[in-house]
């Protein structure tokens, strides 16, 4: 799912850490956003901005670190709805609302040690492509 | 390009299939989310129960009580409730009303046991406000009226006196929405087939209430949430209309005489 990958070019001391920043955005945006999903995605959209003009490594990895929000946008929302639904009309909580939700978390839970790592590998210089959205970055992002 | 949109599938049933295995396990049954659901619901009941109580006068007369609660058994027997879990409470008040709290509880004013003709209208009326219960319309009422997150308040002491009377306000004096409304009245002549209690004496409560409203209310009916009782009275009708039963009254027409005459002294 998350390889270790040799990038175009050997990144310096200040792209690792821009680059690895990207991730711990994404990170922090998900303890303050976790009630409203879309928060994450804006926060690392913020950030994919102030660096589309940075070099290859930096924008490659911000690009991955903003693609990576999208599919749990997707899930997030749908279960902060669901939920937003219990709590304010006839909606009741079922088993496949709580399969559902144990679901979300889950997968979150895999994102997050997924970025966390990502974070510290790409500050020590190095390049991590994750499965899928490796594939749509590299699509984006030229060097 | 084939192969992310592959991959995206692949997600896509990974969390699809997640998903789906891990509902065939009964979470419900884990976290006891009935048990707290029940222990919300009891709580509810008992205060709505406490401000009712507090602000009206309770009829305790035996042979008041004794009639309802021979109704109410009669109809819980023939159906396999049990009759333990829903409480009728009979409030001295002119008012022709019936309604359901949470909890298993039901409400009823004097008021309607005065109106209503016979044994079998009342029991339409219980069996009525029994579905509303069984079919959990109560809690979805109060969940869609007010939420869940004021109910959970209440349940647990922080909500404040006044938002639980606004609250056993709404119970008493709005309807239910039309389909719930017309669930509780299939459920109500499903019950009374099985006691063998005529449904058509609650339609004919029903079209005595239809004529005594006012002109306004006539009007505003197409508006209103609470189906026209015109019309309710015709599907009860048209429901038990090929029915082959030998009805009997749940109680002796004297009984019921003589709880009218004791709700008239």
């Amino acid at each position: 799912m998350i390889q270790i990958k040799s990038f175009a070019y050997e990144p310096g001391e200040h792209e690792s850490e821009k680059a690895s920043n990207s991730y711990l955005m994404s990170l922090i945006a998900v303890m303050v956003g976790l009630p409203l999903p879309i928060i994450n995605l804006i926060a690392t959209f913020i950030f994919y901005l102030g660096n589309r003009k940075g070099t290859y490594f930096v924008r490659w990895h911000c690009t991955q670190a903003l693609l990576s929000q999208f599919s749990l946008l997707f899930i997030n929302s749908f279960g902060f709805w669901w939920t937003v639904s219990i709590f304010f009309t006839e909606e009741q909580i079922s088993n496949r609302y709580i399969a559902y939700m144990l679901a979300v978390i889950l997968f979150n839970l895999t994102e997050l040690i997924a970025t966390i790592y990502t974070a510290i590998q790409t500050r020590k210089g190095k390049h991590i492509e994750w499965w899928l959205y490796a594939d749509i970055t590299s699509l984006l992002c030229k060097p | 390009m084939p192969k992310i949109v592959l991959k995206i599938l692949i997600l896509v049933v990974l969390f699809l299939g997640t998903w789906f295995v891990l509902e065939q396990v009964n979470w419900m049954k884990i976290f006891k989310v009935k048990k707290l659901t029940d222990e919300t619901e009891q709580k509810l009941g008992q205060l709505f129960l406490k401000i009712f109580t507090e602000r009206e006068t309770m009829i305790v007369d035996k042979s008041v009580i004794s009639v309802v609660n021979d109704i109410q058994q009669k109809i819980c027997t023939a159906n396999n409730i049990n009759s333990s879990d829903i409480i009728v409470h009979v409030v001295e008040k002119n008012e022709v009303n019936a309604f359901a709290i949470p909890g298993g509880h039901i409400i009823v004013y004097s008021g309607l046991l005065k109106e209503a003709k016979n044994a079998s209208a009342f029991s339409g009326v219980l069996a009525h406000e029994m579905a509303h219960q069984e079919l959990n319309h109560v809690m979805k009422k109060l969940v869609k009226e007010v939420g869940l997150s004021v109910l959970l308040s209440l349940a647990t002491g922080s909500g404040g006196s006044e938002l639980a009377t606004q609250v056993a306000q709404i119970l008493s004096s709005s309807a239910f929405d039309r389909k719930l409304e017309k669930e509780a009245d299939m459920k109500a002549v499903q019950y009374l087939e099985k006691a063998k209690i005529n449904a058509a004496d609650l339609a004919d409560f029903l079209y005595g209430v239809a004529e005594k409203e006012s002109e306004i209310t006539a009007y505003l009916i197409w508006a209103s949430t609470h189906p026209d009782s015109k019309q309710r009275a015709q599907y009860i009708l048209d429901k038990i209309k090929t029915s082959s039963i030998q009805y009997r009254s749940p109680v002796t027409e004297e009984r019921w005489k003589s709880l009218q005459s004791s709700l008239e002294d």
